[in-house]
């Protein structure tokens, strides 16, 4: 958990990106690309800890965001990452990309769910989603998935600090819980 | 005071008689011997007429009484003037010792009196103090005597007892450490049995969860998402769990 001041420099680098975004008029596109950008990070923990490395020379660090992203993405999604990476915040730029996303969907009165799964979701099953968690909550979500083997089967949601948790993993532990 | 007054008189009484017996050849001494041969001459004369008239008998009586008149004065009987005027010098100065000297004699014989008294009764008291203050030492020694017997009492009790402490504090430390080295040992054991446990269950559960992970295929991985979606529609039923706040 981020203390008090490193919460308001996350929020302040993510009012930053979507102000870009919007600027470049392409929100949607950049909040996308930099979802997927944060998924990639995730699953990978030695990518994360060389964007965090401040013992790696800034200039690697940034043609390695310039590797990942150049030519796959908008050039103003691969600027704001090396925005971040360049202002050595690299360790924090899976939250800012999660506060752009979150601060994004709250400007169109909607909160992110973010949905972990062993395998991609279908866009079917995202909307259906979408629709459960309506109906059971009242809330409005959009579905940004996470690409993760962890949870070996079924899906884990995140909203906020709400957490819906079907997968095969939780039931492993719980079965762990009680052998151990 | 009786007693005092006897002993001035009778040293009064040996006073007067020693002065007469002194006064006597004074007072035998008073008359003259030509008045003696004179007065004889007279007596003669008046008896026989004159000298001429005398007998023998008488002539040597009045040889005899010539040679009486110049024998010496009595060595015993003083003159009589010589007693009056000591015995009035007596008188007088007896007279002024009954009234100045007996009274200061008296006044210094109750001074020293009294003084004795006064010394004898501080002598009292000061052998009075002595004997309290000796009395007061010896039952002070007394009290320290007890006191001091009581003193080493005390301390010998309190030795013993504090040689019993020590002897149960150590059997009391040699117990707990006994049932502590024993605790440890069951906790040990416990501990042992509970991490081999958890070990077993995670290398079960690895190998539960590589083994499901390896079988499930795309057609489980959408009946288990789509079922999840549906126990979410249903408000979250069937193996969905919700944590946060």
């Amino acid at each position: 958990m981020a203390d008090r001041s490193a919460s308001d420099r996350i929020g302040g680098y993510a009012d930053a990106v979507l102000a870009v975004a919007r600027a470049e008029g392409a929100q949607a596109e950049v909040e996308d690309e930099l979802a997927r950008f944060a998924d990639a990070l995730r699953s990978s923990d030695e990518l994360q800890s060389t964007l965090a490395d401040s013992a790696i020379d800034v200039e690697r660090r940034l043609r390695i965001t310039e590797d990942l992203l150049g030519g796959r993405a908008l050039p103003a999604t691969a600027a704001l990452v090396s925005l971040v990476v360049g202002a050595g915040r690299g360790g924090e730029l899976v939250d800012i990309i999660d506060a752009t996303i979150d601060r994004a969907a709250a400007g169109r009165n909607r909160r992110v769910a973010r949905v972990r799964s062993a395998v991609e979701l279908t866009a079917d099953q995202r909307a259906r989603l979408a629709e459960a968690i309506k109906a059971s909550s009242g809330l409005d979500v959009e579905i940004q998935t996470i690409v993760d083997p962890s949870v070996v089967g079924g899906v884990v949601t995140e909203i906020g600090d709400d957490v819906i948790d079907g997968s095969v993993r939780s039931r492993l532990r719980q079965m762990r819980s009680g052998l151990g | 005071m009786a007693r005092t007054t006897l002993r001035l008189l009778a040293a009064l009484g040996v006073a007067a008689a020693a002065l007469a017996v002194a006064a006597g050849p004074a007072w035998a001494a008073g008359e003259t011997i030509g008045g003696c041969v004179i007065e004889q001459v007279h007596y003669v004369e008046a008896e026989y007429g004159s000298l001429d008239a005398l007998d023998k008998k008488a002539l040597e009586k009045f040889e005899d009484d010539l040679e009486g008149c110049v024998e010496a004065p009595s060595p015993i009987l003083p003159e009589l003037d010589e007693i009056i005027w000591g015995g009035l010098a007596f008188v007088i100065l007896f007279a002024f010792m009954w009234w100045k000297g007996l009274p200061a004699v008296k006044r210094a014989m109750d001074a020293r009196s009294e003084k004795i008294r006064s010394d004898l009764d501080a002598a009292d008291t000061a052998k009075t103090d002595a004997m309290r203050t000796k009395s007061e030492y010896e039952a002070q020694l007394a009290d320290a005597k007890t006191a001091a017997a009581a003193i080493i009492d005390e301390a010998r009790a309190q030795a013993d007892q504090l040689r019993q402490d020590l002897q149960a504090r150590a059997e009391a430390d040699i117990a707990e450490q006994r049932a502590r080295a024993a605790a440890d040992v069951e906790s040990s054991r416990r501990q042992a049995i509970d991490d081999l446990r958890t070990e077993v269950a995670a290398i079960a559960v690895g190998a539960a969860e590589r083994v499901v992970g390896a079988s499930l295929d795309a057609d489980v991985h959408r009946s288990l998402i789509d079922g999840y979606i549906d126990d979410v529609a249903g408000a979250g039923t069937n193996g969905t769990s919700r944590n946060g706040g």
